[in-house]
């Protein structure tokens, strides 16, 4: 890879002077073999009441039953798959990350694939979790598998959008977690080779037996790349089917061709606003800015502004058909949507997704860590909004108005949720702990190319153009881990 | 056959060579190292893999047999041997009467858990309101006394007899007065027993004392015809029909009855004769009756008996002194309207008022006299003995008590203590009586206060007889062994009075014997079990004959106008009315009733302040705010509740709430507003100058449903006008815009049967009755007042109500719209019901979405639930366009949290051994009584032949008293269903979207002129 340089004007991808291959290792290893600092505690410590809450909450749904939480005859669904459509849209932006930026040979994925699709997988479970806890007889859940039994022909009903949720969600998470684990294998080994005693033979059997010949690594690309393959579907038909569970029903509000699509672009758009809370901090915590860098930051605020942009032509294409369309009931859920008695949940749902984004459009914003960060929390805010506005206005009002009922959420209903962002963060701060967060064998593929200081050899050698060289040194000025100043005597 | 062939396995066996014969001598090939296994070295020895293996089988197996120990087995049918009437899993049903009414009680293994209606019953010809279909469950009411008790202590009936009768003969010997305070008695029996108590005691004086009494038109008619009785009333033999707060369809005397006859002349056969009766109601609070009239005033309490002056001059022709003319514009235009109308229908008119007012009923009675009513649509010939309460008698009795003039006092069905208009007066002068027993079943407010309760059997435990109409006698017999140690109140003044009779089965007889059967034409004990199987007895009715009354109007037109200066002086008037559901309270703890949704504020489990939105509006106020309400001295809180047509300036309160001894269920239930009620003119009158104050509390009210209009949306509800159905029939329905559908799906084959509903919503008055029946009949959970409010009711049935508003002709039924109405228009108020049930769609939304097939299709047409199934995603009830689907947030049939519903110990008997109760976690819905078309298919079969039409009826249409609803065999082109389908007036709720429901209704039609629409 590193037989030609690259283009000057291309951003560096990892920044930072002296940094060696041993260094790299050095940098994402030493969260693992380090103790925790007061930070990881912190956090871990409040991760895990949350999940902890998420255990008592769940625990008492399904001791006393759904009823405790505040659904009602009218509105079936509320917090439950708000929360579980959340999740699995968060999910999205890891496998997009990891297969088809792989595809694409976007190198930049390298340095925040691995988080990406911890966070997918994590995000899966949380997802998956709520798919059981919010079954009315979550034991009998085993009915939902097409199992083979002593009822006769008693299959599961293949018509079913849930169903396709089963196998959907049930192929992401293999399919994720098999692509998340082959990535591991190389950096497990040098766990490994760097530990000794217990812990030494833990990641030696994790390893898999990697010995990092020629050979294993022939197969180590030719199988992230097939399952890369296998996965870059699956971004774009997870969450059509999740979609689909609203589109192909009768509801006026659901009942909208429009529905995949935006939910895929509503689902990266929330993965991405994801993946920038989780990184922006991690990447402080834990050193690793001359990894995950200002160039990786704004090219993931790019990604949101399309995709949020995405969402709000849906929002408003949903709007306009429902008036084209002259069906009084989606016009009713539209107008309702808006200017009903959850008027309040929609407007902030426009607010996040649509109206503040927008502020990415310059590139101050998109460079500036605390607004970026604060951008995810309320797209991250606003994507649960969306959810919840789907789910829950469509449903408090739909034909016959003698149903018409409101929803108000119970402590358990908040419980879950909040329990399920603990359960997350828990996963994912044990992850730092136990796993590199980067992947240390793919960034050191772009130590010899696409770092800072290859780059600054280049440039210190003078065979460049000049207007290249000064636009590539306009271009480290966003760079908060480059001291810009080095380059003022080249 | 001799053979002598032998045949070897192999060539060892042939030549037994000597390694085979030893190898033979042992049952297994190899040696089982049982040995080696049991030794205690083979512990620590290494185990052969084989060894290994057996021995884990033979672990495992063991294990597995010593597992399946033998489940308890309870025996739910402990006939050793078999009582020959009963046959397990058979129903067994026997004639009794409940309030009058000739029902069927179905028994299954000895226990009653139903109540029908007798199809051959005179008053409500099968039909049966909500109040009877929910009496089975009193029976099993665990908070029934077990014994009778003296001073709050169980005694038995030995030491009860003595001590009363010793009283007794001590007070007969001091010759003070025994009363017998009693609410209605129509039974021959009952009050023969009471004559012989009498004619024992001389004393005694039986009092007549009903909570809600119809004392008004019983001496009005003594005043106009010099008959004090209450007249059967004929709504079917009227043309015209006004009503002056008279609530015939809900509450008003015989509301069973009137159903049936209201309906008569506005079903789907009346319309297709091109006629239909036309009805005017000028009430304050918006009632049942008044939300099924064609045309509905609302007027002040106060301006009642002015509108009733004006009708009479505007028919007689004549001014009586003192008439004015009404403040209230649209009531005086009615009012005129009405005249004409009336006059032009003569003799075939009817004009009924509410009120309890002597003078008030009086001037009715001339109304009517000159409209020449009776005869054709009143009877005062064969009277109704429903109600004969004489209100100043037991004003008279209290002042009595208070005085020291009585000794002994027996209440049977009657409380007092509780629906008294002045309870403290009672519990003073119950003080100074000797004697105080009471029949209650269970220790309420009035046998609180008394000496001795003995308990009475409840009606299905019982002997008896009642005679509701005159010439109509109805059998009451027994359906069960009594459930506790309790004996009939007859029984017990037997017993007192020192008759002949010792038991009260025997009184009945004879009494039946000597003086009933003989009416029937029947004798002896032949006769007696005709009746036990028939029900009743019918005399012919005596001709009825047209009174008229010149009676002088003068003195009640001067109470009349007095009264209402007196109302109108104050700020607010207040009107008192009975709930549907819980009538006078005296069933308050029934969880059925507590539950059922009053029909027109869909409000359950408490009463609640009923106020126009334009007045409560002005006075700052919104719904679920808690006013305290005073009048009389008394004052009550209570949550507002904003009822479009309720008077301005008025508010509405319903009695029968607020029980504070009632039982868990009834206690503590809204509030008592019986004390509002004045003594007037020699009558209990439920109207008061109120004033009200706000508490600054909030309460919300548990309503069914909080939406109320139907937004337009056309494809719900369909309604038109009679002059527009007569131009024509097919214009409200939709039916000329037919057009191509096309399908995703395969159409089922319904071979032999497609089970399906026509419902009638001009037949429906929305009373209810079915949504109690279905429950019964359903094992449908009671959730309580906290679920209620959460939306979580179970009902399987339940009736939609959509209030529109008119403004000039036009029909307003968008919340946008109704919010910018003007305060006049939004008097204007009509209300249209909906029975709203699974709709068993061809093409169901829930069964496309299921995704474990709980919910399936079957061959008749029918929208399967398979309980055992389901996972309970809820996903079939979010895609249900008729949000029918009920889901079991909790486990309602074994949670502590509900226990007081129907889980008391001896409750869960009610429940239909024929349907199972559903767990938490699961959907559940009208299944269209699958059990009831399983058991009608099943008879068929037995006596080989195929089922009929009116075969299988489902639990709501029974019930229905207005017969709305229509359930059959579509695939039958002669069945009643297939007609009632083929009706002009058929739409299907939301049609556009192709379900295909199996539900079809029939278009809401108004007898209305197009201005007043």
């Amino acid at each position: 890879m590193s037989s030609h340089n690259e283009s000057i004007i291309r951003e560096p991808l990892i920044t930072g002077n002296n940094i060696t291959y041993a260094q790299i290792t050095e940098d994402i290893l030493r969260p693992v073999e380090k103790l925790p600092g007061r930070a990881w505690w912190i956090g871990f410590s409040v991760a895990s009441m949350g999940a902890t809450l998420w255990l008592f909450a769940v625990s008492y749904t399904f001791w006393y039953g759904i009823g405790s939480w505040g659904l009602n005859k009218t509105v079936g669904w509320a917090w439950d798959i708000t929360g579980f459509v959340w999740w699995v849209g968060i999910g999205h932006a890891g496998t997009l990350i990891s297969a088809i930026l792989l595809l694409f040979r976007q190198k930049w994925r390298n340095s925040i694939n691995r988080s990406a699709e911890a966070m997918t997988i994590f995000a899966v479970i949380c997802a998956a979790s709520y798919i059981v806890a919010h079954m009315g007889r979550p034991w009998m859940a085993v009915y939902s598998l097409p199992l083979p039994n002593q009822y006769g022909s008693l299959w599961v009903n293949f018509n079913s959008p849930l169903i396709w949720d089963v196998f959907a969600i049930s192929t992401y998470f293999t399919v994720s977690l098999v692509f998340w684990y082959t990535g591991l294998l190389p950096d497990i080994a040098t766990i490994r080779d760097r530990a000794t005693g217990l812990r030494r033979k833990i990641y030696s059997f994790m390893s898999f037996g990697w010995t990092g010949s020629v050979k294993t690594w022939q197969r180590f690309e030719t199988v992230s790349l097939i399952l890369a393959g296998i996965s870059t579907p699956l971004v774009l038909s997870v969450h059509s089917i999740v979609s689909m569970d609203f589109a192909t029903s009768l509801e006026p509000g659901w009942h909208t061709t429009i529905f995949p699509p935006y939910f895929v672009a509503g689902a990266i758009f929330s993965g991405f606003a994801m993946v920038q809370t989780l990184l922006l901090i991690a990447r402080k915590v834990l050193g690793l800015e001359n990894y995950i860098t200002m160039f990786h930051i704004e090219a993931m605020n790019k990604i949101i502004i399309l995709t949020g942009s995405i969402v709000m032509v849906a929002y408003c294409t949903e709007f306009f058909i429902a008036y084209y369309s002259q069906v009084e009931y989606e016009q009713y859920a539209f107008i309702n949507r808006y200017f009903g008695p959850y008027w309040w949940a929609s407007w902030s749902m426009f607010c996040c997704n649509c109206i503040i984004p927008q502020v990415l459009w310059f590139k101050k914003v998109r460079t500036s860590i605390a607004a970026t960060w604060f951008l995810s929390i309320i797209i991250n805010i606003g994507m649960w909004f969306e959810r919840f506005v789907i789910i829950v206005t469509s449903l408090h009002r739909d034909f016959l108005p003698s149903s018409w009922a409101m929803f108000y959420p119970t402590w358990i209903d908040v419980s879950v949720f909040v329990g399920s962002i603990g359960v997350f963060f828990t996963l994912f701060l044990l992850f730092l702990r136990v796993l590199p967060s980067i992947a240390i064998a793919e960034v050191k593929l772009l130590l010899k190319g696409s770092s800072e200081q290859e780059k600054k050899k280049i440039l210190q050698s003078g065979h460049i153009d000049a207007t290249q060289g000064a636009f590539y040194k306009d271009a480290l000025t966003k760079f908060d881990a480059i001291d810009i100043a080095e380059y003022e005597k080249v | 056959m001799d053979s002598n062939k032998k045949y070897w396995k192999g060539l060892e066996e042939l030549n037994k060579t000597p390694e085979f014969v030893e190898k033979n001598k042992h049952e297994f090939a190899e040696p089982i190292p049982v040995e080696e296994v049991l030794e205690g070295g083979s512990l620590f020895g290494k185990t052969p893999r084989r060894d290994f293996l057996k021995a884990l089988g033979f672990g495992v197996g063991a294990v597995t047999l010593a597992a399946c120990q033998k489940v308890p087995v309870h025996k739910s049918i402990p006939y050793l041997i078999k009582p020959e009437e009963v046959t397990p899993g058979v129903a067994n049903y026997y004639s009794s009467s409940f309030d009058g009414h000739a029902i069927l009680v179905k028994t299954r293994e000895g226990r009653p858990i139903k109540v029908e209606g007798n199809p051959n019953d005179l008053l409500s010809k099968g039909g049966l309101g909500a109040q009877a279909q929910s009496s089975v469950l009193d029976l099993y009411d665990s908070n029934r006394l077990q014994n009778p008790k003296q001073d709050g202590a169980e005694v038995d009936w030995d030491s009860i007899d003595s001590f009363i009768k010793g009283e007794l003969s001590a007070i007969k010997a001091g010759g003070k007065k025994i009363a017998i305070v009693t609410s209605t008695i129509n039974s021959p029996s009952t009050l023969s027993v009471i004559a012989d108590f009498i004619a024992a005691y001389p004393t005694a004086k039986h009092v007549t004392y009903d909570a809600v009494s119809y004392t008004g038109i019983i001496q009005a008619n003594q005043n106009s015809f010099g008959k004090a009785v209450l007249p059967h009333y004929n709504f079917d033999n009227a043309d015209v029909i006004v009503s002056f707060g008279a609530d015939f369809l809900g509450t008003w005397i015989s509301p069973t009855e009137f159903i049936g006859q209201y309906v008569k002349n506005r079903n789907n056969k009346s319309l297709q004769s091109k006629k239909m009766s036309r009805h005017i109601q000028f009430e304050s609070g918006m009632s049942n009756t008044g939300s099924n009239a064609d045309v509905r005033i609302p007027i002040k309490p106060s301006e009642e008996g002015i509108a009733l002056i004006n009708l009479y001059n505007a028919i007689s022709g004549t001014t009586l002194p003192g008439s004015k003319k009404l403040d209230n514009l649209p009531a005086e235009n009615a009012i005129a309207v009405a005249a004409a109308e009336l006059k032009a229908a003569k003799g075939k008119a009817l004009v009924v008022a509410g009120s309890n007012d002597v003078a008030v009923q009086t001037l009715v009675n001339s109304i009517n006299s000159l409209l020449g009513s009776y005869g054709s649509t009143i009877d005062l010939d064969n009277a109704s003995n429903q109600f004969a309460g004489n209100d100043a008698e037991f004003v008279a009795l209290v002042s009595d008590m208070n005085n020291g003039a009585v000794d002994a006092v027996f209440f049977l069905d009657a409380n007092p203590a509780y629906d008294y208009h002045n309870p403290n007066a009672i519990k003073a002068a119950l003080k100074k009586v000797r004697l105080r027993v009471s029949f209650a079943r269970n220790v309420e407010e009035t046998a609180a206060l008394c000496n001795i309760v003995a308990p009475n059997h409840y009606y299905l435990e019982s002997w008896g007889d009642s005679n509701a109409l005159a010439g109509y006698y109805t059998v009451v017999q027994p359906t069960i062994n009594p459930v506790y140690n309790t004996r009939q109140a007859e029984t017990s003044l037997l017993a007192w009075s020192n008759g002949t009779f010792k038991e009260y089965y025997a009184y009945v007889r004879d009494n039946w014997d000597k003086k009933l059967l003989a009416l029937g034409g029947l004798t002896g004990l032949k006769g007696w079990e005709t009746l036990l199987q028939t029900g009743y007895v019918k005399v012919a009715d005596k001709t009825a004959t047209a009174y008229t009354t010149n009676h002088d109007l003068t003195a009640a037109a001067q109470t009349i106008l007095a009264h209402s200066a007196e109302l109108a002086g104050g700020k607010v008037e207040l009107q008192l009315y009975q709930s549907i559901a819980l009538r006078d309270g005296k069933r308050a703890n029934n969880p059925w009733l507590q539950e059922l949704p009053d029909p027109v504020s869909k409000v359950t489990w408490e009463n609640f302040a009923a106020l126009s939105p334009v007045y409560a509006k002005s006075l700052g106020l919104e719904q679920g705010d808690v006013i305290k309400i005073t009048a009389n001295g008394y004052s009550i809180a209570l949550p507002v509740l904003l009822q479009p047509g309720q008077a301005q300036g008025t508010i509405s309160v319903a009695v029968g709430y607020g029980r504070t001894l009632a039982g868990p269920v009834g206690e503590g239930k809204g509030e008592n507003a019986f004390p509002f009620n004045t003594f007037r003119n020699g009558a209990f009158i439920g109207t008061a100058v109120a004033t009200i104050d706000k508490t600054g509390d909030q309460s919300e009210l548990a309503q069914t449903q909080t939406h109320h209009s139907y937004e337009g949306r056309n494809s719900i509800i369909r309604e038109t006008t009679f002059t527009e159905y007569k131009k024509n029939p097919y214009a409200a329905s939709g039916h000329f815009d037919e057009h191509k559908t096309y399908s995703m799906w395969d159409e089922y084959d319904h071979p032999t049967f497609n089970w399906v509903m026509a419902i009638d919503l001009n037949a429906c008055t929305g009373c209810g009755a079915c949504v109690v029946a279905c429950s019964a009949e359903n094992n449908v959970p009671v959730v309580g007042k906290d679920e209620v409010r959460r939306r979580r009711e179970m009902h399987w049935i339940r009736i939609d109500r959509y209030y529109s508003f008119n403004k000039g002709g036009d029909l307003i039924t968008k919340e946008s719209e109704i919010s910018q109405l003007s305060d006049a228009n939004m008097d204007n108020v009509s209300v249209v019901y909906q029975p709203m049930l699974c709709q068993h769609c061809d093409h169901a939304p829930c069964e496309t979405v299921c995704p474990v097939l709980a919910t399936v299709h079957s061959s008749e047409g029918l929208n399967h639930m398979a309980y055992n199934r389901c996972i309970g995603t809820r996903y079939c009830a979010n895609n249900c366009p008729y949000k029918v689907r009920r889901f079991n947030w909790f486990n309602y049939w074994n949670d502590a949290r509900f226990d007081n519903y129907l889980q008391g110990e001896h409750t869960q008997l009610v429940l239909n051994p024929d349907v199972v109760t559903r767990f938490r976690g699961v959907m559940e819905k009208c299944s269209m009584c699958i059990q009831r078309i399983q058991a009608g298919k099943l008879k068929a079969k037995m006596e080989k032949r195929s089922v009929k039409d009116g075969d299988i009826k489902v639990a709501c249409q029974q019930t229905c008293p207005a017969n709305a609803i229509v359930f059959g065999n579509v695939n039958d082109p002669n069945s009643e269903v297939a007609k009632a389908l083929k009706s002009e007036r058929t739409y299907y709720v939301l049609e556009e979207l192709n379900t295909q429901p199996g539900v079809g209704y029939q278009v809401k039609v108004r007898n209305r002129t197009e201005l007043e629409a």
